[in-house]
């Protein structure tokens, strides 16, 4: 190949090794094709230009972006938004690399490429897309250094190292600006669409939806506790939603947003907490029972006592409660909440209502009866398990008289079930019980693995009061966790097995950095800022703290910036025999004695003896010492003190 | 701006150490673009309220800065020095150049003069030297001066584009344009002093038609009358050995076109290996052979009364 197409090769190959990588993170999430033709395309340019082959008319690569538009189209439905634009994005690279010709084409490719990178990020802060799509940046960067690059002779510059040690010049710029930047609460042009399929909690619950969940050691959130002491197991219910609406088989959420919230009376020391959790596309919020406060604005309680966000929450939050453990909630219940949780599909469950009337009767009282139902699970042969075989429509008989294998969500659903059809007001709540405290971070992180369903009954004088039917039938489940309650008995995921302390550590470690990226960076807000001028010496920062920190931050930056380069930009520093030898010839030049620019150490030494021969031996000496370290095959290692005394000494 | 310039710096005759005052620094097209690239990207995260959007927005302007210093950095400390010009004909290309020394420990990339046209970029290794070599279109006879260069670099990332504006005053000869169709030297011409005529008459060498401006007493006579055709005599040592050629005896209206003609004879002259003279109204060179001949012969020319020089 000749020199203009080797080289022209290079700037393909650097440009088309950058977007590979930024299409890294979207590999799975882009409906497959998409990435199959763009790395296709890639390949066969890169062919094409080893081969020399030529490139596409224009009217193929016209037919080409009409085809690949409507093919996002009826992948997506859209074009814009997140996934559309993506895919758009990465499309149209892939057409950009079918028409490069210049340094200005691939400069097009570079930043479609550090765009794709800035889409990665709104799907997922994590500090494993962080740590994949850094060095991306920093390969984008490079490419952009040798696209760029046409000099010849010389040494040419190392695009890869040249990039990183600029980058890491520009890291306390960066840092600087991060920090200082102001943070705006809201956004300029409406809050982006949830497009991502998101595992947990839903709005509804069959039969089997929470078991699925157990196999899940993602984050759902972690928790931090005002004075590190997280409260005991058994009142770690973190409510979520409650499930009023039953139709024999499902429950779901009612929508109906008009109840107003029942009164509560708090008791108890309460318990004060941080919740940081991970997006969910919902609008629930985790909560310990009974929630008394939280981050104003954030949210509202609804009338079952669980907290709504305004908004469905799209990327990390964190939120501040306070909540007390012991609560009287709801003495009195109003009508429309009373129908709520009485309501039954009609002639769904027939044997199971069949079954709470005979046994209502026999009982003396509600709350004797609602006894009988937990003594029912716990005495006869039902079994909690991670596997419970699937049920028939009418899933409460089917689960009562049938399979009786199940996990908290069928008996949450069949005690709820015969707790209305004896007129007792009841509800499924769902959310999350237990966690797993991390000792090196000092905070508990609940997993999906810890989604649970339990009861909420009725009474009178009593209000709405907690029962976990799953707690009769496995105690251990919320007194120990998961693990316990399936001892070598059922094969659980890794993160819910502690068999090996090693590994049991990493994830623990693993965690506790997601958790503090998750604070410092993810959720690095106007709070934090405002809490960081503090610690700077502004009292209550205003806007002016804000201009002066960031102005004094970016001049210390660009300071620290301009002194670094000039002092690469200093003459290499001489070599000491050398400067021992120039002070050498400083002082005989005082005596007269001027060393020609062209007179080697020897002869200048033969020299000096002639014209001062009380000097011979010495100059003799430290000339000989001089060559012995700057031309000697191996110098003494105490050659340079010598030399240095030697001259020091040397007074002609 | 031009005047100010120079007006601060004054006149760099010599090598010039490229200070800091007079490095200049301006984004370029892709700069611009790179700026619009950031923005969009710092508006989008600040809407998602994405951090770690702002922090890849952040540092990617944090490189934006870095490398406009690099760029600025680039230039800074190297020694300019004016080497030399290759005169050309008018018409064709001067040659001014450049060299640059960079006596730090840091290789200088994509380093280029610019003055209408632009130098290919050069690499200079640490304590290197290169040589730009600026080709700038000619005119007309006389010289070329190359009033202001300026030295500039993209270099890293082409984001921005850093100067200095040096005022070498470097002036390159601009020879006469060789004439196209120009008439044979005339023979008798380079008689170079009485004693090389009368030699060069000794030694008849044979008869050539007579072209207009040849001397009447070389005129074959005898042939003439026998033939009916103007005849001249040729002697061997005459023009064809040592010719001076003569302003006088060039033919054509214009100086312009008679310097034209001249610029042929001892271009041609020259590449037939043969000694040359050359005679300007107050101006002798005697004739020699060879490449110097050649130079300070066309040299001549384009300085005889020459016009104002053109200013690049």
């Amino acid at each position: 190949m000749s020199p203009e197409r080797t080289e022209s090769f290079r700037r393909l190959a650097w440009t088309t090794a950058g977007l590979t990588a930024a299409l890294g993170p979207h590999l799975l999430r882009l409906e497959p094709w998409i990435p199959a033709f763009v790395l296709g395309v890639a390949a066969w340019r890169l062919v094409a230009e080893r081969r020399g082959w030529r490139l596409p008319s224009t009217l193929v690569r016209g037919l080409i972006a009409l085809a690949v538009t409507v093919g996002v189209f009826l992948s997506y439905a859209t074009i814009t938004g997140l996934d559309g634009g993506t895919a758009l994005l990465a499309l149209m690279s892939a057409l950009k690399l079918l028409e490069t010709r210049g340094p200005r084409d691939y400069t097009v490719l570079i930043f479609i490429g550090w765009f794709l990178c800035l889409a990665s990020f709104l799907y997922a802060q994590d500090v494993a897309t962080a740590a994949w799509v850094l060095p991306t940046v920093w390969l984008l960067a490079a490419a952009l250094l040798r696209v760029t690059l046409r000099g010849r002779g010389g040494p040419p510059p190392r695009p890869f190292r040249t990039t990183g040690a600029m980058l890491l010049k520009a890291a306390p710029l960066a840092l600087v600006l991060f920090i200082f930047f102001p943070r705006f609460a809201g956004s300029f042009w409406g809050a982006p669409s949830s497009e991502r399929g998101q595992t947990g909690l839903t709005e509804e619950m069959s039969p089997g939806a929470i078991s699925d969940l157990t196999q899940n050691d993602v984050v759902a959130f972690r928790v931090r506790f005002e004075g590190d002491q997280p409260p005991p197991p058994r009142e770690r219910y973190w409510r979520a939603l409650t499930l009023n609406q039953f139709d024999g088989y499902t429950w779901r959420r009612s929508d109906s947003q008009a109840y107003f919230v029942p009164e509560v009376t708090h008791l108890g020391t309460p318990v004060e907490y941080t919740v940081t959790m991970e997006p969910t596309a919902q609008q629930m919020l985790f909560a310990l029972d009974m929630v008394a406060s939280w981050t104003p604005g954030l949210a509202h309680k609804s009338w079952d006592f669980s907290l709504r966000a305004r908004r469905p929450i799209n990327a990390v939050l964190r939120y501040d409660v306070r909540s007390h453990p012991e609560y009287q909630a709801g003495l009195e219940l109003i009508l429309s909440i009373e129908n709520l949780s009485l309501q039954l599909p009609p002639g769904r469950n027939p044997r199971t209502l069949e079954l709470a009337n005979r046994m209502r009767a026999a009982a003396g009282s509600d709350a004797d009866y609602l006894q009988s139902v937990l003594s029912l699970f716990r005495e006869q042969e039902f079994r909690y398990t991670l596997a419970p075989p699937g049920l028939a429509r009418d899933s409460v008989d089917d689960f009562l008289f049938n399979t009786r294998q199940g996990f908290c969500g069928h008996y949450a659903s069949a005690f709820t079930m015969m707790a209305r059809a004896v007129g007792i007001p009841a509800r499924v709540v769902a959310g999350y019980q237990g966690g797993d405290w991390n000792p090196l971070g000092g905070y508990l992180i609940v997993r999906q693995s810890h989604a649970h369903a339990w009861s909420e009954v009725w009474l009178p004088k009593r209000g709405w009061t907690r029962v976990d039917p799953t707690a009769a039938v496995a105690p251990e489940r919320v007194e120990r966790g998961l693990e316990a309650s399936f001892a070598g008995s059922e094969a659980l995921s890794g993160a819910l097995r502690r068999d090996s302390e090693f590994l049991w550590q990493a994830g623990m470690l693993w965690d506790n950095l997601n958790a503090e990226w998750n604070d410092w960076v993810v959720q690095f807000d106007r709070e934090t800022q405002e809490s960081v001028l503090s610690e700077l010496g502004f009292d209550d920062p205003d806007w002016r703290a804000f201009a002066m920190a960031l102005a004094v931050g970016l001049g210390i930056a660009v300071g620290i910036l301009v002194l670094w380069l000039a002092l690469e930009l200093r003459p290499r520093a001489t070599d000491p025999a050398a400067a021992a030898y120039r002070r050498f010839q400083n002082r005989l030049a005082r005596r007269g004695i001027e060393r020609a620019a062209a007179e080697a150490p020897r002869d200048f030494a033969q020299r000096v003896r002639r014209l001062r021969p009380d000097l011979a031996l010495r100059a003799l000496a430290i000339t000989e010492t001089y060559l012995r370290l700057r031309y000697g095959p191996a110098p003494a290692a105490n050659d340079l003190r010598l030399l240095r005394a030697l001259v020091t000494r040397f007074r002609p | 701006m031009h005047d100010w310039i120079r007006q601060r710096q004054g006149p760099d005759r010599d090598a010039v150490t490229l200070q800091r005052g007079r490095i200049y620094i301006l984004p370029t097209g892709l700069g611009a673009a790179f700026g619009v690239m950031l923005v969009a990207m710092l508006l989008g995260s600040l809407n998602y309220g994405n951090n770690l959007g702002l922090a890849l927005s952040f540092l990617l302007a944090a490189l934006g800065v870095v490398a406009m210093h690099a760029c600025h950095r680039n230039l800074e400390q190297l020694i300019a020095r004016p080497a030399g010009t290759e005169p050309s004909f008018a018409g064709q290309y001067a040659v001014f150049r450049i060299a640059l020394a960079n006596p730090g420990r840091l290789p200088r990339s994509d380093l280029e003069a610019a003055a209408g046209a632009t130098t290919p970029p050069v690499h200079v290794a640490a304590a290197g030297e290169a040589a730009l070599e600026l080709r700038l279109p000619t005119r007309r006879r006389g010289s070329l001066i190359l009033e202001r260069v300026e030295i500039a670099t993209r270099y890293p990332y082409g984001l921005f584009r850093a100067w200095a504006v040096l005022h070498p005053g470097m002036t390159c000869l601009v020879y006469p344009c060789p004439a196209a169709n120009a008439p044979p030297p005339p023979r008798h011409a380079g008689l170079a002093g009485g004693g090389a005529a009368r030699r060069g008459e000794d030694d008849f060498a044979g008869l050539r038609n007579y072209h207009p401006g040849d001397p009447p007493k070389h005129i074959a006579w005898k042939a003439y009358a026998r033939a009916d055709e103007l005849l001249i005599k040729e002697f061997s040592g005459d023009a064809e050995a040592t010719p001076v050629f003569d302003l006088a005896e060039a033919p054509g209206a214009e100086l312009e076109a008679r310097l034209a003609v001249l610029a042929r004879w001892i271009v041609d002259a020259h590449a037939r290996g043969l000694a040359f003279g050359l005679r300007l109204p107050g101006e002798e060179i005697p004739p020699a052979p060879g490449d110097a001949q050649r130079a300070r012969c066309l040299a001549a020319l384009a300085r005889f009364d020459a016009p104002a020089p053109d200013v690049a």
